[in-house]
């Protein structure tokens, strides 16, 4: 008798606690895996930044790591078979082919326009789609693309340690002066550390410095969705990459041999390097705490031409096909609200994007708020084209063409051009 | 009743296409119907997130004649195989010749040269961009040692291709090794035991016995690798993704970007059937060579 009331019990428990289990909504979010950005942090390091939303709103966030090197395929696949998760962090650089494709959630048009009127103007040039328009909300600790440099080394060349070179010239010379090699003339540090291989996009991203600094225009229509077109192959962006190309050929002061460029200044073995500086923020106190690094604005082609900082973040984007589409939304939303942002920006010593953060300690009165305020002078994006993904991958082959030695450098940024172009016109 | 419907009657092949119906379906289903479903792709720009399908008709394979990359990635898929096919028979046979004489611990050697064909492609190749690194790889190293100048292997455009192929034939020795083993052991000692007594050495015994005597063995082998060849896709995308500077890239590679980095399905689909027309050509005109010198012996 016993044995059968309890066995009465759990059949009628077991069903219910199942369907108390499925009332509880799940949301599926992707981010990039390992060190590609620092703004992934709060996934990597134990916390559970979802843990608040989670308790208030009744649903579980399953995180989910993807390589980022794949992560832009395994999103369209998914999203071509019907299983986009249902949020996920996006490179900028991919976010147009994702919303010519209509598969990014605008927005809605209240939560942006209160993004729009609270955040600090760069984030707001790297939110804005045109008109206001959002699809998803950008990272904290914006990536400013900044030259920064081993102080001790700089000292070491009998040269000023806190002073960045302002122009090419000064940066060429810079980069031999650094550079040490053995007694068989084999580099045991660089100058420059550069980037070569990999995502054509990350190549863009690392010389887009140099190439847009000597004036190459992605689009000429920046906030065109569709239209305009691409100026790669002109003299200056030619002086420009040659020059690069020399600095590993002729110069020797770099080399292909050598990782990652933040990796390379957090361990040592170069002397400048220019990527996000976000990154060697977040990473160099853990890293390297014993470095002695400087940031400024990257060198400008010469006397009379300003230096161009890019500046892009990752956005925390909703898909919509995602079937809590309306969880998700609410989500990124109150992920990217005024209090997580100072509490990461904080946590994680990176940079807000609230107006009312930056003008609130530690940030108002942090000792680099002012150098990072002067980089952003200087701040220019990536155009709003739909063909964004074709221009990248055009521009982004064509570098290490030339640094490898695979192709003259007008014939790759002619090739570049072409095939830039092509790409804008099959999204008419 | 027609004759040959009565010949199979009585030789009763209706059970014997019943016994392989089953296997037939799942060949039509998973390779027949692809094939035919990627050629008619090939004639549509399409987006499988909106699955929109647009015919363009031929534009596809008109521009696959302009595109230089494609051309590039043709060329080092060939250049691939003729080495993969010729380097890895020869040393396949080589080994085989030493393992299937009566010398010491060839059970040993056998397993080691074959350990790498039954290695995860992928987790080989992963281990061997260690091996590959300019600055701390073990082959820098070793070549430091020696007083030789390093290389930049996987890192230089000059040098990427080669390192794949190096890794390539060291995966595939270990199986034609073990095929040709097979092959040799059915060659009949009196063969070779008639050789001696007329005085020819090992070398020659090789040459004249048993090269001509494995034919159908170095056919298969060479067939075989061919076709492994002109798919080669998971080292390349793990070793250097097909670069630097497109160094490397090959046709699967390029049909995987194009589909799954640039959206091109219908693009990508038309590749696929420019490599599946290669990949048959070439089967059948090396079956025709073969069938020709397996005649003369």
């Amino acid at each position: 008798m016993r044995k059968a009331l309890l066995c009465l019990v759990l059949l009628l428990l077991v069903p219910a606690l199942l369907v108390m289990a499925a009332d509880k909504k799940k949301l599926v979010f992707w981010y990039p895996a390992g060190e590609i950005t620092a703004t992934s942090m709060p996934f990597r390091d134990g916390s559970n930044p979802w843990a608040a939303f989670e308790a208030a709103n009744n649903c579980q966030v399953e995180v989910v790591a993807i390589d980022y090197d794949t992560m832009q395929q395994k999103v369209f696949t998914a999203l071509a078979g019907g299983k986009a998760p249902d949020i996920a962090m996006i490179d900028f650089s991919w976010m147009g082919g994702f919303i010519k494709d209509g598969a990014l959630a605008a927005i809605p048009d209240a939560d942006a326009k209160a993004w729009m009127s609270s955040v600090s103007p760069e984030t707001v040039a790297i939110s804005d789609w045109g008109g206001g328009k959002m699809y998803g909300f950008s990272t904290w600790g914006v990536d400013a693309y900044a030259l920064t440099w081993n102080k001790e080394m700089f000292k070491e060349a009998g040269l000023d340690p806190n002073v960045a070179p302002k122009y090419w010239a000064d940066f060429r010379a810079y980069s031999k002066k650094t550079a040490v090699a053995d007694s068989s003339g084999k580099l045991t540090r660089v100058g420059y550390a550069i980037r070569h291989l990999g995502q054509p996009h990350g190549i863009v991203d690392k010389w887009h410095w140099l190439l847009v600094g000597a004036g190459m225009q992605l689009n000429t229509d920046p906030f065109a969705l569709k239209g305009g077109s691409s100026k790669i192959n002109t003299a200056d962006t030619r002086a420009g990459l040659q020059m690069a190309h020399d600095m590993v050929w002729v110069d020797k002061s770099t080399s292909l041999d050598f990782p990652d460029p933040r990796q390379c200044l957090l361990t040592k073995i170069a002397s400048m390097q220019i990527s996000e500086l976000v990154s060697i923020q977040v990473r160099a106190p853990k890293e390297a705490p014993d470095l002695q690094w400087g940031f400024a604005p990257p060198p400008a082609m010469r006397a009379g031409v300003d230096p161009k900082v890019q500046v892009a973040a990752w956005n925390y984007s909703v898909f919509n096909q995602s079937k809590e589409k309306n969880l998700a939304l609410k989500a990124v939303a109150w992920f990217n609200n005024q209090v997580n942002d100072y509490t990461q920006a904080k946590k994680y010593n990176s940079t807000p994007r609230y107006k009312a953060n930056w003008a609130s300690d530690p940030f108002v009165s942090a000792p680099n708020t002012k150098a990072f305020m002067d980089l952003l002078k200087y701040a220019t994006t990536y155009p709003r084209s739909l063909a964004l993904n074709g221009i990248l991958d055009a521009v982004g082959a064509a570098v290490p063409k030339v640094l490898h030695n695979e192709a003259a450098v007008a014939d790759a940024l002619a090739e570049a051009e072409t095939k830039a172009n092509e790409a804008i016109a099959a999204v008419q | 009743m027609p004759s040959i419907l009565r010949t199979a009657r009585a030789n009763r092949w209706h059970y014997a296409y019943l016994f392989i119906l089953p296997i037939l379906a799942l060949f039509g289903l998973f390779r027949i119907y692809p094939s035919i479903q990627t050629l008619a792709y090939s004639f549509f720009d399409i987006n499988l997130v909106s699955k929109v399908f647009k015919p363009v008709g031929l534009k596809n394979f008109l521009l696959l004649a302009r595109d230089n990359t494609f051309q590039k990635a043709v060329g080092n898929t060939v250049i691939f195989a003729v080495w993969i096919v010729v380097a890895s028979t020869a040393i396949g046979l080589v080994l085989a010749s030493l393992f299937t004489s009566k010398m010491r611990a060839a059970g040993l050697f056998k397993a080691v040269y074959f350990a790498p064909f039954i290695t995860s492609t992928v987790a080989a190749a992963v281990v061997w961009t260690f091996l590959y690194n300019p600055r701390f790889g073990l082959f820098n190293s070793l070549l430091q040692l020696a007083g030789l100048p390093t290389r930049g292997w996987i890192s230089s455009s000059k040098d990427a291709l080669a390192s794949i192929i190096i890794f390539s034939i060291w995966k595939t020795i270990g199986y034609n090794m073990i095929i040709f083993i097979a092959g040799l052991q059915n060659v009949p000692d009196s063969f070779h035991e008639a050789a001696i007594i007329d005085g020819a050495g090992g070398i020659r015994r090789f040459f004249s016995i048993s090269i001509p005597l494995v034919a159908p063995t170095t056919i298969f082998v060479v067939m075989y690798n061919t076709i492994l060849a002109l798919k080669v896709f998971d080292q390349v995308f793990v070793l250097t993704a097909g670069g630097p500077a497109d160094a490397t890239t090959v046709v699967v590679l390029q049909i995987y970007k194009q589909a799954f980095e640039n959206y091109r399905f219908g693009y990508a689909a038309s590749m696929a059937f420019v490599l599946f027309v290669l990949v048959i050509s070439i089967t059948i005109l090396q079956y025709r060579l073969s069938r020709r010198w397996e005649t003369s012996f």
